[in-house]
């Protein structure tokens, strides 16, 4: 701010100058015409009066002739001043405005504002390089759930949307190129508080700019990057950047997890979602044979995945010499006569995958209407198009920016809530549809908070101080309400690291260590009741050995006494 | 030689020798002191005010502030004189007058060394 305002200044020397030097000639020229007063006696203006009168006339407001009506030579003089300072005074206003205006000068405010703004940030908070259709999901779902973002974005009306949302903090935004670093260090990565930078801009190369950059300023910070080429995601590899987004590999592999373990994908969506939401029962999609439009990126993930599922696909492509698609039938798919070539009628399953969102409409269209049983999995590239979408109503809508949304979310709620994901891919389809029940529950239909604790002094003292004095707590404890040990928070221990060494679904008997990191998924309120029995030692003595232990001194020492007393009387 | 260096040079001391020229005299005695030196000292303080904006350098801030410490104190006493003047007795006021813009002369009695500091500092 120091800077803009030695700016200002520096710029209005010479119309400031222009103004003294006017007024002084006016006032002093003021004061030596003589004037008669209302007595008729000679009467000189004092400098006083004299700077009144010139002050009213030059800014054109113009009170009259005060004290006394002026004589011929005071009216001559005012009459030259008005010139004199009049046209002085608009200049310098006209310099004012004009500065105020200045793109240059403004810019320079905004990026101040806004490094003021971030520094002030007393919470940990995420850098989003870009607000773009999955970022805005991001932001809208991590202001949900009360954690705190920036954004740079390099389009001002991308910026104009975020500024008329409703959102429960202030996020701080700039419309900046996130490239420079002097952009990057305002927006924060300095800040001992930035949790991570996230960039998902839809250029590769972008997001490979700005990665490096963060990782060369500030190596510690985790990055989180969209590439959707895989020599730029082995490039943002080489330099560790800590998770790389493909959106066409992760609903690939959605997908394919849909079809061999239909329950692993609901906990997958259920854990990354927006708190407070209902999810859609998911529809499983059928084996058999496939028709997939477009031999993409994306067309092309799809069928790897389908294909280890053992499911037959056939092809149809436009351009197969630019795709390298060796054994496809030639055409867009829009029309009804590929599509039968393409075997429709005996097909189970049709995947509309080109990018463009009026194609893929009229290819599913198409199908529908030859094939009615068909499964439907459309992608949709624009978000504008959501209306038509909607009215289609296809069994999966591919959505590019919510698959890249919930990732970005897993690994942000909680490093632990990712690594839990990974094993829990891993395990059979009959655990995972356990465990969702199991969830649904305890903690009711809609989506739960996740959130993971750490047992030590400063996360969790209490606990810590308990086991200092071999005092076990079990991980039941600390799902106990503290306002009644017989209840339970609505609240399921996920995951339990110890030593580097993972758990999951740990067991209730277990107890707990010093270190200890903790993943658990439940209802808003127990999330927010949990932090008492971390912390007070009074709330966990009543849980774990259902002791009310006085709050006063003097309760204490009464306590203590009426023991006494009894064992004096055994 | 740099024009803007003479312009500005002039002002600073302009603005102590005016300075000066008002406060010398018997503190108490009005016909010692004219109302036109005090104003030619305000304006000539005004300007070098503004010649100081926008210099950068810890020097021109340390110039900036003792040119404002003046301006204060000389605006303090023409106030002074406009609001008080035929109100009170009159060599009471003028002590007050003159000892304001007393102050003003140490302030403008920095700058000037300030200034010549500097100009000595440098060494083209």
């Amino acid at each position: 701010m120091n800077n803009i305002l030695f700016l200002i200044l520096r710029r209005l020397r010479r119309p400031l100058i222009t103004i003294i030097i006017s007024f002084a000639i006016a006032i002093i020229g003021l004061t030596l015409m003589p004037g008669v007063d209302d007595k008729g006696n000679p009467w000189h203006m004092s400098i006083f009066q004299a700077f009144y009168v010139i002050s009213y006339t030059a800014t054109t407001i113009g009170f009259g002739e005060i004290p006394y009506p002026y004589s011929h030579e005071q009216r001559l003089w005012l009459t030259f001043s008005i010139y004199l300072t009049v046209i002085p005074w608009f200049y310098a206003l006209g310099k004012i405005i004009t500065l105020l205006q200045d793109t240059a000068l403004r810019q320079a405010i905004t990026t101040e504002r806004f490094a003021k703004s971030v520094r002030i940030l007393q919470e940990p908070f995420y850098i989003l390089c870009s607000y773009g259709e999955s970022a805005s999901v991001l932001t809208k779902a991590l202001d949900d759930k009360g954690m705190r973002v920036v954004v740079v974005e390099s389009m001002q009306e991308r910026l104009n949307e975020l500024e008329l949302s409703d959102t429960k903090n202030v996020i701080p935004s700039l419309c900046a190129d996130a490239k420079l670093p002097d952009t990057l260090i305002n927006a924060g990565i300095h800040h001992p508080l930035c949790s991570g930078v996230v960039t998902l801009t839809d250029n590769d190369q972008t997001n490979l700019a700005i990665a490096v950059a963060v990782k060369l300023m500030n190596p510690n910070l985790p990055v989180l990057a969209r590439a959707e080429r895989d020599d730029i995601a082995a490039n943002m590899a080489s330099f560790g950047t800590d998770h790389i987004i493909n959106p066409y590999v992760l609903f690939g592999e959605q997908l394919a997890m849909r079809v061999h373990a239909i329950g692993s994908y609901i906990l997958h969506e259920w854990l990354t979602d927006v708190p407070g939401d209902t999810l859609p029962p998911p529809e499983c999609p059928p084996v058999g044979r496939w028709i997939v439009c477009g031999y993409g990126r994306f067309g092309k993930s799809v069928i790897k995945n389908l294909e280890r599922e053992r499911i037959t696909t056939t092809i149809i492509e436009a351009a197969p010499e630019l795709t390298g698609c060796e054994n496809c039938i030639l055409g867009s798919g829009t029309e009804a006569k590929t599509l039968i070539e393409a075997g429709v009628k005996d097909a189970v399953g049709i995947v509309a995958g080109t990018d463009n969102d009026i194609n893929n409409l009229s290819i599913v269209m198409t199908a529908y209407e030859l094939n009615p049983k068909l499964f439907v999995v459309v992608r949709k590239n624009r978000r504008h198009n959501n209306a038509l979408f909607k009215k289609f109503d296809a069994n999966i809508t591919m959505q590019p920016h919510d698959i890249i949304a919930h990732e970005c979310l897993a690994h942000m709620i909680s490093p632990l809530l990712a690594q839990f994901l990974a094993l829990a891919r891993n395990q059979s389809n009959a655990w995972a549809n356990a465990l969702v029940s199991h969830l649904v529950s305890v903690v009711g239909e809609t989506v739960p908070e996740t959130w993971a604790i750490t047992i030590n002094t400063k996360n969790a003292p209490a606990v810590v101080a308990f086991l200092r004095q071999n005092h076990p707590v079990s991980l039941a404890n600390l799902t106990q309400d503290p306002a009644n040990r017989q209840e339970h928070l609505e609240a399921v221990p996920l995951m339990l690291l110890r030593n580097n060494e993972s758990m999951l679904l740990p067991a209730g008997t277990i107890v707990v260590n010093e270190g200890d990191q903790i993943l658990f998924c439940g209802r808003p309120l127990a999330k927010s009741t949990q932090p008492k029995l971390l912390n007070i030692h009074k709330e966990l003595t009543y849980v774990v050995d259902g002791i009310v232990v006085p709050d006063t001194l003097i309760w204490r020492w009464l306590k203590v006494l009426q023991e006494r007393l009894a064992r004096t009387k055994l | 030689m740099n024009l803007e260096k003479v312009i500005f040079g002039f002002f600073i001391v302009l603005a102590m020798t005016l300075n000066f020229g008002f406060f010398l005299g018997d503190i108490d005695n009005p016909n010692h002191h004219h109302v036109y030196e005090l104003y030619a000292a305000i304006v000539v303080s005004l300007i070098a005010t503004v010649l100081k904006f926008g210099d950068r350098t810890q020097v021109g801030a340390v110039l900036l502030s003792t040119s404002l410490a003046a301006d204060l104190q000389l605006i303090a006493a023409a106030i002074l004189w406009a609001v008080m003047g035929g109100s009170m007795d009159e060599s009471s006021l003028m002590v007050y007058i003159v000892s304001l813009s007393g102050g003003a002369l140490m302030a403008n009695f920095v700058s000037v060394i300030l200034l010549i500091s500097e100009t000595i500092s440098q060494r083209r």
